[in-house]
């Protein structure tokens, strides 16, 4: 199976967010009260009921006094993922033969390591401290469907299907770099940016935070070679030094 | 027994095999979440559950400790020259002919383990509770995530050699934390300092 993908195109957005219904709907996510901050961007923020929303990202310059960029804001199912990694129960959270990151909450034990393991704040909690967040549908892909947001976009701003088709389309169509392309083992969730990252307000060189990784490197693993090390120099000990038997222990003064 | 000197009292003692089964319990819990081992989840009924029980054992882990306090600490704190010679002199576990100086009530490897397990006891216990009660918030849960690993590993490697240390190398060592009391003589060799200060 190979690795699907989304490919996101800010400016082909108009800000209609039906990808925002489509995803409540399939998904059965209810509806949140919110509050009007001044801008037409709602939700504010992702949620446990809200996989994935539309950022109105404002960069009005001299040449383009009202330039408003549309971006898609959800799980990147990274190629290399720093929640799995970071997560300590197993099953929690898993990768489906499409290259998703998906989760099971039966699996969850809420502890919400997630959060420190994922580079673009995306894990959220629902009311029983489980895990929330995008799937990229993976029980609509499984079956051969696009994603809900894919699906219902009007425009082509979020497109899916091969994570290589979406790459070449993306160049083809005269976007050279794509975002998210070698980053992170490859994103599962792919930009076309015309500008700087910053521009629409993404990380340049986003990470799994350094801290993770040194545990995995060398935390995790010392645990068990500590371990053993220590047991190994004791029984080393015991053969060559041996034990302090008490006729053999001298006063010590 | 007229020849028994008393090393520990009930107190100690049982608050020993407090910290020692709560730590059994958090160290083999632990390498169930750090190496996702199904087994040991099955064990303790779930990942789930597991991570409750991680929890609360944590809580006895140090709270036991925090009391281990009032036995060891005053002594742990002072550091004589003599107690320095006997680190470089590796204790006289190096080779059986190594004469060390005479010791307090803990020699200087006692002393040593305990602050290293009370020091990293409590950064263990406090970065446990940060990933416990404040979830969510990215910082702290990096931070805590990194000492509770790094802590882990510390205290792993210092109490496998703890427990080589009392029971294999020292043959009549295990039972002051059975019964208490030592030999005497057997005191006097090891502790002569002690041993005098108790007047005997
Ligand atoms: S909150 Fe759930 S998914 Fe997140 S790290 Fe913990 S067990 Fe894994
Ligand atoms: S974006 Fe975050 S939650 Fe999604 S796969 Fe990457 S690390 Fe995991």
């Amino acid at each position: 199976m190979s690795r699907k993908a989304l490919l996101i195109s800010p400016e082909l957005c108009i800000g209609c967010r039906g990808c925002q219904t489509a995803c409540k709907s399939w998904n059965q996510l209810s509806a949140e009260k919110t509050q009007n901050k001044g801008t037409a961007e709602n939700p504010p923020d992702l949620s446990p009921n809200v996989y994935n929303r539309i950022r109105y990202v404002e960069v009005p310059s001299a040449a383009n006094p009202v330039r408003w960029l549309f971006v898609s804001q959800r799980c990147m199912h990274c190629g290399d993922a720093g929640c799995m990694k970071i997560c300590p129960a197993p099953g929690a959270l898993y990768r489906t033969k499409e290259g998703a990151v998906a989760f099971n909450k039966e699996k969850c034990i809420g502890c919400r390591l997630c959060i420190g393991g994922c580079p673009f704040n995306v894990p959220r909690y629902d009311a029983k401290d489980k895990i929330a967040k995008c799937t990229l549908c993976s029980d609509r892909i499984s079956a051969g469907l696009a994603p809900a947001c894919a699906k219902t976009c009007p425009s082509g701003a979020i497109r899916f299907g091969d994570r290589d088709a979406m790459i070449d389309l993306s160049k083809k169509t005269g976007y050279a770099k794509v975002y998210g392309e070698a980053d992170l083992g490859g994103l599962g969730t792919l930009f076309a940016f015309r500008d700087a990252p910053a521009v629409y307000g993404m990380e340049e060189k986003p990470a799994i935070p350094e801290s993770v990784i040194f545990w995995n490197r060398i935390l995790r693993p010392l645990a068990y070679w500590g371990l053993g090390a220590a047991v190994a120099a004791s029984l080393l000990h015991y053969v060559a030094v041996g034990p302090k038997r008490d006729e053999e222990v001298k006063k010590d003064e | 027994m007229s020849n028994m000197i008393k090393k520990a009292d009930a107190f100690e003692i049982v608050n020993h095999w407090t910290t020692a089964i709560s730590f059994f319990l958090l160290v083999v819990s632990g390498f169930g979440f750090l190496f996702h081992i199904g087994q040991v989840g099955s064990v303790f009924g779930g990942f789930s559950q597991m991570r409750v029980i991680h929890n609360y054992a944590g809580l006895v882990f140090a709270a036991s400790l925090l009391l281990s306090v009032f036995s060891y600490l005053g002594e742990a704190l002072i550091f004589s020259g003599e107690d320095v010679i006997w680190l470089i002199k590796g204790g006289g576990y190096l080779s059986k002919t190594g004469k060390v100086p005479p010791q307090g009530k803990l020699n200087a490897g006692q002393k040593g383990f305990y602050l290293l397990l009370l020091l990293a006891g409590i950064v263990i216990s406090a970065s446990g509770l940060t990933i416990w009660l404040m979830p969510g918030i990215r910082k702290w849960l990096l931070l805590s995530h990194l000492l509770h690993n790094i802590s882990f590993d510390l205290l792993l490697i210092a109490v496998t050699g703890h427990i080589y240390l009392a029971t294999l190398a020292n043959p009549g060592t295990f039972r002051i934390m059975i019964y208490g009391t030592v030999p005497l003589e057997w005191a006097r060799k090891r502790h002569a300092k002690w041993v005098q200060k108790m007047g005997f």
